[in-house]
């Protein structure tokens, strides 16, 4: 077992934006999250990530306890995240960005930077080297040069896997990365991580995308006003009456909003 | 021939102009994480005083000083640092400020020391220091056909020059590298930074202490060119002015402040006239490049044309982006 939820819960006052979800996931597979708006998935990858600490519950990586480790320590030990809203750094380079993402890996001080000592150079070669690999991967090779804000949406996404790869995790979050993609970028997403997943990288999924899901996932939690509803295989989940309860409800809802 | 090229007048202004260079660089230090500090006038204050009480009180060579001096700014800049690192934007900008103010009025009223709102006079030259060391030797400046104070006002100025050079140097050095992508980071998206793996405590107070130890520094050269401190000299209007290089010159790109110390230092030494003003053009400055040019008069956009027109081969650089500062 990768990761380990153990009874989770977060509150923002008296909002109960999780209560004690559990689930676990396996080494290599992906699993999927997911439940209609509000539902707290994006809460969760803040738990696991140690931007929010949780109400009460446990998280366990790799059979540790991390909960209360800052969040770049949490990156450190190998969980590493994509945002919902693209949170790149917007006037540096794609290759900037992914060259950031390496931080955690490598250890160049001030002294050694400003001396430019052998083992920095050599370090900033690889650094350089892998990011643009990490480039070519998520298909932007060709974009290294351009400033991330300038980028198409679709390429701001895979972008942001490619920084987050660089940071070597072996449990990659991946927070609704088709959203606002259309139906190639899509399939070229469903590529990526299978391919990702071929590497040997966790994969936690947030995603909208039911077709995208059912196709890629191989376990899936649902979230309904941050309580877990359902787990299992995508089959099970679809014919899963609270599940099909839950997303037509939910629709009804959105209708009227 | 080189002598009456050599005004020890004009020698001394472009010492000061090279010191706030320095200055604007503290400055820029730390805003390139995000934090407006505005205590660099404060931490000047606390290298001059340092390196000035040591070296009149103890009789300790100038170069000791001058690193005391700067490592006491240093060790403040972690001390305020530290507290300071959940402040964002204006509240950071005032509590920098009244920290600054706090250090003014303890050097005012702690008398027994500091000689109070009177100041301190007789502080070891750097340039005379420098000369007498040289005549033991048995040099003479009259080999260079130069007069003993063009000597002094000329090494000062070289030595400032180098000075100043590797400082810009360093920090450019450190800005294209691991440390300077992670400062960049933490001041375009703090959480994402984090997130990537960037520990933003330690650079925040990194970056802090730094500006704080270039600030200390380059007090520590303003006492010892200048043989007089007082108070005054690192009040609310040298941090106004240390924010104003950075405000007007820019602040995206270390040529920023340097641009802004320069020609804000120049300016009321040519037209005399304006020196009177100075604070009231200050403010001008402040709103119009508020309104018209936030991001100061140099940036990345202007570099990279800057590059394309002196550049035969400009075409290459122009798309190179912001990599090169
Ligand atoms: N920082 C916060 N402060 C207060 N309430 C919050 C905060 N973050 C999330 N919430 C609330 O917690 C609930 C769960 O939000 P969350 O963002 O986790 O939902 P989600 O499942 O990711 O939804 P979506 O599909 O719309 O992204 C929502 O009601 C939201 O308003
Ligand atoms: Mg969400």
């Amino acid at each position: 077992m990768v990761l380990q939820v153990k009874k989770a819960c977060k509150n923002f006052g008296g909002l109960s934006a999780l209560s004690d979800v559990s689930f676990s996931i396996n080494k290599g597979e992906i699993f999927g999250l997911i439940g209609p708006n509000g539902a707290g998935k994006t809460t969760m990858f803040n738990l696991i990530t140690s931007m929010f600490t949780p109400t009460s519950g446990e998280i366990i990586f790799n059979a540790e306890n991390i909960n209360g480790l800052k969040p770049h320590l949490i990156t450190k030990k190998g969980i590493c995240r994509t945002f919902q809203n693209i949170r790149l750094f917007p006037q540096m380079t794609a290759e900037e960005n992914v060259m950031v993402g390496e931080h955690c890996r490598s250890k160049a001080g001030v002294f050694s930077s400003v001396f430019r000592t052998k083992a920095q150079r050599q370090e900033e070669e690889r650094i350089r080297r892998k990011a643009n690999e990490l480039l070519e991967f998520v298909g932007l090779g060709e974009y290294a040069d351009v400033v991330s804000d300038s980028l198409a949406y679709g390429q701001q996404r895979r972008l942001e896997i490619a920084r987050a790869l660089a940071s070597s995790p072996q449990l990659l979050l991946l927070d609704e990365p088709a959203a606002g993609m259309n139906e190639t970028e899509t399939s070229e997403l469903f590529h990526l991580i299978k391919k990702i997943q071929e590497k040997g990288i966790t994969v936690l999924l947030i995603e909208h995308d039911m077709p995208l899901v059912m196709n890629l996932c191989d376990r899936i939690a649902v979230l309904n006003f941050g309580k877990k509803i359902a787990e299992g295989t995508p089959a099970d989940i679809q014919n899963n009456p609270d599940v099909i309860e839950a997303y037509l409800g939910s629709e009804e809802e959105d209708m009227y909003a | 021939m080189l002598a009456e090229l050599i005004n020890p007048y004009h020698l001394q202004v472009a010492s000061f102009i090279l010191i706030n260079i320095i200055l604007g660089v503290s400055i820029y230090i730390t805003l390139s994480t995000g934090q407006l500090s505005l205590a660099n006038a404060g931490f000047m204050g606390i290298g001059a005083y340092t390196s000035a009480l040591l070296t009149l009180n103890f009789d300790l060579p100038i170069i000791v000083g001058i690193l005391a001096g700067t490592l006491m700014a240093g060790l403040f800049g972690i001390i305020i640092g530290i507290p300071t690192l959940r402040l964002q934007g204006v509240y950071l900008a005032i509590v920098t400020l009244g920290f600054g103010e706090v250090i003014r009025v303890i050097f005012v009223n702690w008398e027994s020391l500091t000689k109070g709102a009177v100041g301190l006079s007789g502080i070891p030259h750097m340039g005379r220091e420098i000369l007498n060391t040289l005549k033991g030797f048995g040099f003479d400046p009259k080999v260079l056909g130069l007069q003993n104070n063009q000597f002094v006002f000329l090494t000062i100025f070289l030595l400032l020059l180098v000075i100043t050079t590797s400082i810009v140097m360093f920090f450019r050095r450190q800005n294209r590298s691991r440390v300077g992508r992670a400062f960049a980071a933490i001041k375009l998206d703090e959480k994402a930074a984090e997130s990537m793996g960037i520990n933003i405590t330690y650079y925040k107070v990194l970056a802090f202490a730094q500006g704080a130890l270039v600030a200390g520094f380059a007090g520590t050269l303003f006492a010892h060119v200048l043989a007089y401190i007082s108070p005054a000299d690192f009040a609310y209007h040298r941090a106004v002015e240390i924010l104003i290089f950075a405000v007007f010159g820019g602040s995206e790109v270390i040529w920023g402040p340097v641009f802004g110390a320069l020609f804000l230092t120049v300016m009321p030494e040519v037209l005399r006239f304006i020196s009177e003003y100075r604070y009231m053009i200050y403010g001008l400055i402040i709103i119009i490049m508020m309104a018209v040019r936030p991001q100061g008069l140099i940036d990345v956009n202007i570099l990279n044309w800057i590059k394309l027109k002196t550049s035969k081969r400009g075409q290459k650089h122009g798309t190179s982006s912001q990599k090169s500062m």
